[in-house]
């Protein structure tokens, strides 16, 4: 269970960090202060996350949770 | 517990059903045959099959359906969950999820309205103390739902508690939230005058907006976070969303203005304050309105009576209900309540069954009577012997089966569980866009610096992109309501079963309701549904010189020892004309001709014209009027007497008083009424004029009762069969409803999805109208629901900005989510005032008016 929740949390967090930076890069074309750029990014980042999380973990349960279990029982 | 080696899992079903070596054999085969079973053995004895699988290749349902497919039951455990702390559609879909994941969980549904959770589940494989823990993760209370009074006293203690919290939470977040609102708005209109300008400082505001947030609305927060750690989404992450952005942005302005956020001018206090009471107020109008949604249940579990006069050893004694035994005796006294179920063993009275069967009038009760547990008993005292206690009393099978509806789902509610599954994710990508619009493109397009919040005087001047955008956005989140959509269907059901409930009609299920008022075409069984299935003696006619009451004493003789209803119907007939028929010294019975019986050396004999000729009785003389009889729809047989014809007596069943009122209702509403019976065609005919039925299938044998309803529905019919819920059990389950009338008090026995408590076919009438009524609130809710997100989240993402300048501000988009959900709960409490029109118009009253007209048997 924590592979699931260790890989699903690497996924989201890396979409969402890749999308604050685009977030960035379209900044650049414009006149903004940093301090909106930073807030931006920083609300891009939150809602891309919150998005991404209850779609990212399901999924991922979905493709691990048999080869988990194999591994558990090979532990055991 | 299941054992696991390498990647199969062993698990132990519970099979029912099997009988024999072979049952051993097939479930052996049937379950083995599935693509990923290893090993499969069943026990006879226990009744167990332990088969060990692969959970990658079958799963528990397939397994469950190759045991159905052989003709066996694999029995699940089955748990009825309250459920604590679920406030929106997307806890429905959080719990089914996260419970539906655990492996051996066959099938959960979760009831916003009711806060409860159903499981179907192997114990064996996961324990219900599992399935508590997976709730329990998201962030919801879970524990054993009790019955009977103390799940009464529970739920009630539970939703008081949840109030007692909510009017706290309500209180604290009103009074700060006004105050803060009052110290926003110091500088403007009359205010300066009656606020005191330090109310209007940002740091005092702080102190007065922080425990709002981290008081009352830590609850949004913690909630989300539990929901978000298992990877789902709820309300509370709207909220938390909301609150905290308005909260960290007017923090930022506060102590660092020149950070770049708007500066001092565009500190949201208020907005995270009044945001938050009005959540609050949302979900404390919320916990008092929905608790009167579930108030027919609650109803029915007051009636349960506490206590029981039980003769011991010729003492009366005062006992617990729950502590009588059956076959105890019972003593009631004039207006008490009936303990438990039983028959009248001694002593008359009347006794109003009314909150049971909905019989509006008391019921006469003398020995041999039954007496149903939980009503009244009016005049008189009696004594009874018990005959069902406990859980099997009427009363217990009809919460159970009133809430076994409750927890089911009408197909109706599919597309609101999508989209409320849907809708927090979908809410939270609206607000990104809605933001990236804004910031990159709608600012510099349409900003305008005098422009304000709507309904309030409050300037937005100072705000940069990323403020406005920020606003904007957080408006999106707040304004949408999932809660609406979700509680659209299951409460309008909920209210529609309890409804139909005090009407002694029970729906199995909300998609009995849904199918209910869909229906087209309506088939009556004829006998024992629109007649009493008693016939009696209409006509008796005498030939020549004989006398009319000889006639029938003949008759009566020649049947006394038949077991036929028609001649117990010619016996009563003769019995009630005050002539006692003699015993016959013989009696032979000639299947599908009549009978043959000797008295005081004469022959009788009573039958139809086939009798008549083989025994060479000269009967042309009353050949007319024997077809006039049966023209009328009654049936005519012949007595003849040492040869010589005598006679004929017409024997017919009479119809139930409300029949007729029943089908021309029914003719109103736009449905087809059909009849379907073994009679002839030309005697059903003459039945079905009279009671007003356009349709006749007529010469059906029992065994093709069900072929008939399949082959109307194969014309494309929804098709209702009304019938007896035992003896037309095909037909009933073949139908898109099956009504099973007149069961009494038995409930749980009977097929069919709607279930009649009273032999009154005006309650067919009646449950039509609340199911009509209830699919309609369904879809006024749904409307409703629907319409004001529709209309709600493009208001608030801003799209009415460009020509008008005024935003939603995230407060005022609160006030209007609370309002949205309120009114889904308060257009379903006013099903609690309907009267089904049927009853309406005092239809048992008219009824009973109506004089009994008779059909043959």
């Amino acid at each position: 269970m924590k592979s699931v929740g260790l890989i699903s949390a690497l996924i989201y967090t890396g979409i969402s960090v890749v999308a604050a930076v685009l977030f960035l890069v379209a900044t650049l074309g414009g006149e903004y202060t940093l301090v909106e750029r930073l807030g931006g990014i920083a609300w891009v980042f939150i809602l891309s996350m919150i998005i991404l999380m209850p779609v990212v973990t399901p999924l991922v349960k979905r493709r691990l949770r048999p080869q988990e279990k194999v591994e558990e029982l090979a532990h055991h | 517990m299941p054992t696991e080696t390498k990647h199969l899992r062993k698990i132990n079903l519970r099979v029912a059903g099997m009988t024999c070596a072979s049952c051993v054999a097939n479930t052996e085969k049937a379950l083995g045959d599935l693509p990923g079973v290893a090993n499969v053995t069943v026990n006879l004895a226990t009744g167990k099959a332990a088969v060990e699988y692969d959970p990658a290749k079958v799963t528990l349902a397939e397994m469950q359906k190759a045991v159905a497919d052989i003709g066996y039951e694999v029995v699940l455990d089955r748990s009825h969950l309250q459920v604590t702390g679920m406030h929106c559609a997307s806890c429905v879909t959080n719990i089914e999820q996260a419970v539906g994941e655990l492996p051996g969980v066959k099938k959960v549904v979760a009831n916003l309205a009711m806060g409860s959770a159903e499981v179907e589940y192997v114990a064996d494989v996961t324990p219900l103390s599992q399935v508590k823990k997976a709730i329990q993760e998201l962030g919801y209370g879970a524990t054993e739902k009790v019955e009977g009074a103390e799940a009464l006293d529970r739920e009630r203690e539970a939703r008081q508690r949840e109030i007692r919290r909510q009017r706290l939470n309500l209180i604290i977040s009103g009074i700060l939230g006004l105050i803060v609102m009052l110290g926003t708005f110091q500088p403007y209109w009359i205010l300066p005058n009656i606020i005191p300008a330090w109310l209007n400082n940002k740091v005092v505001l702080f102190f007065l907006t922080t425990p709002v947030v981290f008081g009352p609305g830590r609850q949004f927060f913690i909630n989300s976070w539990n929901g978000l750690k298992r990877g789902v989404t709820d309300m509370n992450l709207l909220y938390a969303t909301g609150i905290g952005a308005a909260y960290l942005i007017a923090v930022i302005n506060t102590f660092w203005p020149d950070a770049g956020f708007g500066g001092r001018e565009a500190t949201f206090y208020e907005a995270a304050a009044l945001l938050t009471a009005f959540i609050i107020l949302g979900r404390y109008l919320e916990a008092v309105t929905r608790g009167r949604t579930s108030e027919a249940i609650r109803r029915l579990m007051k009636l349960q009576p506490k206590r029981a006069r039980v003769i011991r050893d010729g003492q009366e004694v005062d006992i617990p209900a729950e502590e009588v035994q059956v076959d105890d005796i019972m003593l009631v006294r004039p207006g008490e309540a009936i303990p438990v179920d039983g028959i009248v063993t001694e002593g008359y009275s009347s006794v109003d069954q009314s909150m049971i069967t909905g019989e509006s009038m008391p019921v006469e009760k003398k020995v041999g009577d039954e007496a149903i547990g939980a009503t009244i008993n009016k005049t008189g005292a009696f004594k009874f012997r018990a005959t069902r206690v406990g859980k099997d009393t009427a009363l217990s099978q009809i919460i159970k089966l009133v809430e076994d509806a409750q927890t089911t789902k009408a197909p109706i509610q599919r597309i609101a569980d999508l989209v409320a599954g849907r809708f927090i994710l979908g809410v939270h990508a609206l607000a990104l866009v809605t933001f990236l619009f804004w910031f990159f493109a709608g600012f510099a397009l349409w900003f305008d610096p005098l422009s304000r919040l709507m309904l309030t005087p409050y300037p937005i001047t100072a705000v940069g992109a990323f403020g406005f955008a920020l606003l904007v956005s957080v408006t999106v989140l707040v304004i949408s309501c999932p809660c609406a959509v979700g509680l659209a269907t299951p409460s309008a059901i909920m209210g529609g079963t309890g409804k139909a409930a005090e009407y002694g009609i029970l729906f199995k299920g909300g998609d009995a309701i849904e199918a209910t008022s869909k229906l087209q075409v309506v088939i009556f069984d004829k006998t024992g549904t629109l007649t009493r299935g008693q016939p009696s003696v209409t006509d008796v006619v005498a030939w020549q010189q004989m006398k009319k009451d000889e006639v029938l004493r003949l008759a009566a003789v020649a049947e006394k020892n038949s077991e036929h209803p028609l001649g117990e119907a010619i016996v009563r007939g003769a019995r009630a004309q005050g002539l006692e028929p003699e015993d016959a010294q013989s009696f032979n019975a000639i299947p599908g001709h009549g009978v043959t019986a000797q008295l005081d050396g004469r022959t009788i004999l009573l039958g139809n014209r086939k009798l008549m000729a083989e025994q060479q009785i000269a009967f042309d003389g009353m050949l007319p009027e024997a077809e006039r009889l049966e023209s009328e729809g009654k049936t005519a047989m012949f007595v003849a007497v040492d040869g010589k014809l005598a006679g004929i007596v017409a024997v017919a069943d009479t119809l139930k008083e409300t029949s007729a009122q029943a089908v021309a209702d029914l003719h109103r509403m736009g449905l087809q009424v059909a009849m379907l019976t073994g009679d002839n065609r030309r005697t059903a005919e003459a039945i079905a004029k009279q009671v007003g039925i356009d349709r006749v299938l007529a010469e059906v044998l029992p065994e093709n009762k069900a072929d008939t309803v399949k082959k109307l529905q194969s014309e494309g019919y929804r098709v209702a069969m009304v019938g007896d819920g035992i003896n037309d059990a095909p037909a009933l389950a073949q139908a898109d409803v099956g009504i099973a009338i007149g069961s009494g008090t038995d409930v749980a026995k009977e097929t069919g999805q709607v279930i009649l408590i009273k032999d009154d076919l005006l309650d067919v009438v009646a449950g039509i109208q609340v199911a009509q009524a209830t699919i309609r609130k369904v879809k006024e809710n749904l409307f409703w629901a629907f319409g004001y997100n529709t209309l709600a989240i493009p208001l608030g993402m801003g799209v009415i900005y460009p020509f008008t300048h005024q935003v939603v501000s995230p407060e005022l988009a609160a006030l209007l989510m609370a309002t949205s959900s309120l009114s889904v709960t308060l257009n379903t409490l006013r099903m609690r005032g309907y009267i089904p029109p049927i009853r309406r118009r005092g239809g048992g009253q008219v009824a009973t008016s109506l004089q009994p007209r008779e059909v043959p048997a």
